[in-house]
């Protein structure tokens, strides 16, 4: 429990300070001005969300192999704390976009492949919630969890292929637009602070998910006599 | 400042789903421990 | 090997299940037709809109298809409990997975050819020219298609809701091969070579990637 607490708080810390860092000790950027610092918490945002992504695989493969209950807990846990990440950089994406570039959104390459990744995870939690039967559920999701994550690079690949195909408007920066040393630095410490948060929510939830598979073999317990 | 407005924005929204998030985890861990709690008080007396 | 000739005999059930009745490919192929004439009420496109758009559309309305098609897939299965018997009789459940997949790339390949001239007249597209890589594409775009479909109408059949979760989970599943063979199709028809051998090429290694995985994983989702 203490040890719970003190990730969060140190999650809470580094998020402040990350933030502070975005305002005050990165450099304003020239062309777009104040509007780009949403990038570190943009960008970071996204790289913690992959991050929680591949954890779910993981999470997913150790229990189709091992089928122990807590590796469906992490799996869950890290999928709805990924969506949640994913959601977070698709709002901030449009709101950054729309004073910069004038439009709300765009197909472009990346915001429409991280679209089609939130729906893959979304899928995998709807999923979930039409199985009742605890193993079954753990087993189904976990197998479309792992098809989902092996879909991910094709979906990258392809919807930036056929983007070149028919070029939009790159928004938000295209990947190593090279980083002047200082905004490197907080951009990195924000990435260290989301993972951080990431890390916290994701041990919340499976906290959760550990309490409500203790409370459903107890009522059944309970029921039996 | 220019945009001030959206960064500002861009910062409560995405903090704020990350605490709502949060406080949805926290109170259903709450009440479900409460649920627990009163489920293994009834569980000794049954024996 | 007795992969290959479980498959084989299952195939065959599968083929001679289906013609049988037909019900499928009828149905299949006059759903495809009705989603192509709305979305050209929707869109009400002009000549060239057509030939820019209609691929797209195509494959579009072949995915919807899809969706509906392979429901039926493991349903069929559930209501007489056939599934177990077939688990028993094979050594690797993989046969079973095979025999479907091929089945129903067959059946949305034979789908896609009945509506092909369909397709040519009403949205004023040359099919004919290049229509050996349009079969290709058309091939490997079903089969990727197949695949996916097939393993999560094995995971749809076991949930609740299942007619509206199958396309749930299939449809962001397969965005790489609407994506893909969509612009394929539209360069075929403009003659874009360039475009051909890449997308080709990605389809190839998307029907790879999750042929293997099904193969990995495919008891799993048949277990009991």
């Amino acid at each position: 429990m203490t040890k719970r607490i003190i990730l969060g708080a140190v999650a809470i810390l580094l998020v402040i300070v990350a933030a502070y860092a975005s305002f005050f000790i990165a450099p304003q950027e020239r062309t777009m001005g104040l509007i780009q610092r949403i990038f570190y918490f943009h960008a970071a945002t996204a790289w913690a969300g992959e991050m929680t992504f591949f954890v779910c695989f993981l999470a997913n493969l150790l229990y189709v192999w091992k089928r122990q209950p807590k590796y469906d807990w992490l799996g869950v846990s890290s999928a709805e704390v990924g969506l949640a990440c994913i959601t977070v950089v698709l709002i901030t994406g449009p709101i950054w976009a729309h004073p910069v570039w004038g439009i709300w959104w765009t197909w472009d390459a990346r915001l429409t492949s991280t679209f089609v990744l939130w729906l893959l995870y979304v899928s995998y939690l709807l999923l979930r919630t039409l199985i009742e039967e605890p193993e079954r559920r753990a087993l189904l999701s976990a197998l479309f969890g792992i098809f989902a994550f092996l879909d991910v690079p094709l979906v990258f690949f392809s919807i930036r292929w056929w983007r070149t195909q028919h070029p939009q408007p790159v928004i938000m920066g295209g990947s190593g637009s090279g980083l002047d040393p200082t905004m490197s630095k907080v951009f990195f410490f924000s990435v260290l602070a989301m993972h951080v948060l990431a890390a916290f929510l994701i041990v919340e939830r499976y906290v959760l998910e550990k309490m409500k598979s203790e409370f459903d073999f107890l009522a059944r317990e309970v029921e039996a006599q | 400042m220019k945009n001030l407005d959206s960064v500002f924005a861009a910062y409560i929204v995405g903090w704020g789903v990350f605490f709502v998030f949060y406080l949805t985890i926290a109170k259903r861990t709450s009440n479900l421990r409460a649920e627990l709690d009163r489920l293994k008080s009834s569980l000794p007396r049954a024996k | 090997m007795s992969l290959f000739s479980n498959a084989a005999v299952l195939l065959g059930k599968e083929l001679r299940t289906e013609f049988r009745s037909r019900e499928l490919l009828t149905t299949t192929v006059v759903f495809i037709l009705v989603v192509l004439i709305l979305f050209s009420f929707a869109i009400s496109p002009t000549t060239e809109e057509s030939r820019e758009f209609g691929p797209g559309l195509l494959w579009l309305a072949i995915l919807f298809a899809a969706s509906l098609m392979l429901q039926p897939c493991f349903l069929r299965e559930q209501t007489n409990d056939t599934l177990s018997s077939l688990r028993l009789a094979v050594s690797d459940p993989f046969s079973i997975f095979l025999a479907k997949l091929i089945a129903n790339t067959l059946f949305l390949l034979l789908t896609e050819l009945i509506m092909l001239p369909f397709f040519a007249i009403f949205y004023n597209v040359p099919v004919l020219p290049e229509f050996h890589w349009l079969l290709l594409v058309l091939f490997l775009g079903s089969l990727g298609i197949s695949i996916a479909g097939t393993a999560l109408s094995a995971i749809s059949a076991q949930a609740r809701m299942r007619e509206l979760l199958l396309p749930l989970l299939l449809l962001p599943l397969l965005t790489p091969v609407l994506v893909v063979s969509a612009t394929v199709t539209v360069g075929l028809f403009e003659r874009e070579p360039i475009v051909k051998g890449k997308g080709i090429a990605f389809l190839a290694v998307f029907d790879v990637v999750f042929l293997t995985a099904l193969w990995l994983f495919g008891e799993y989702l048949l277990e009991e």
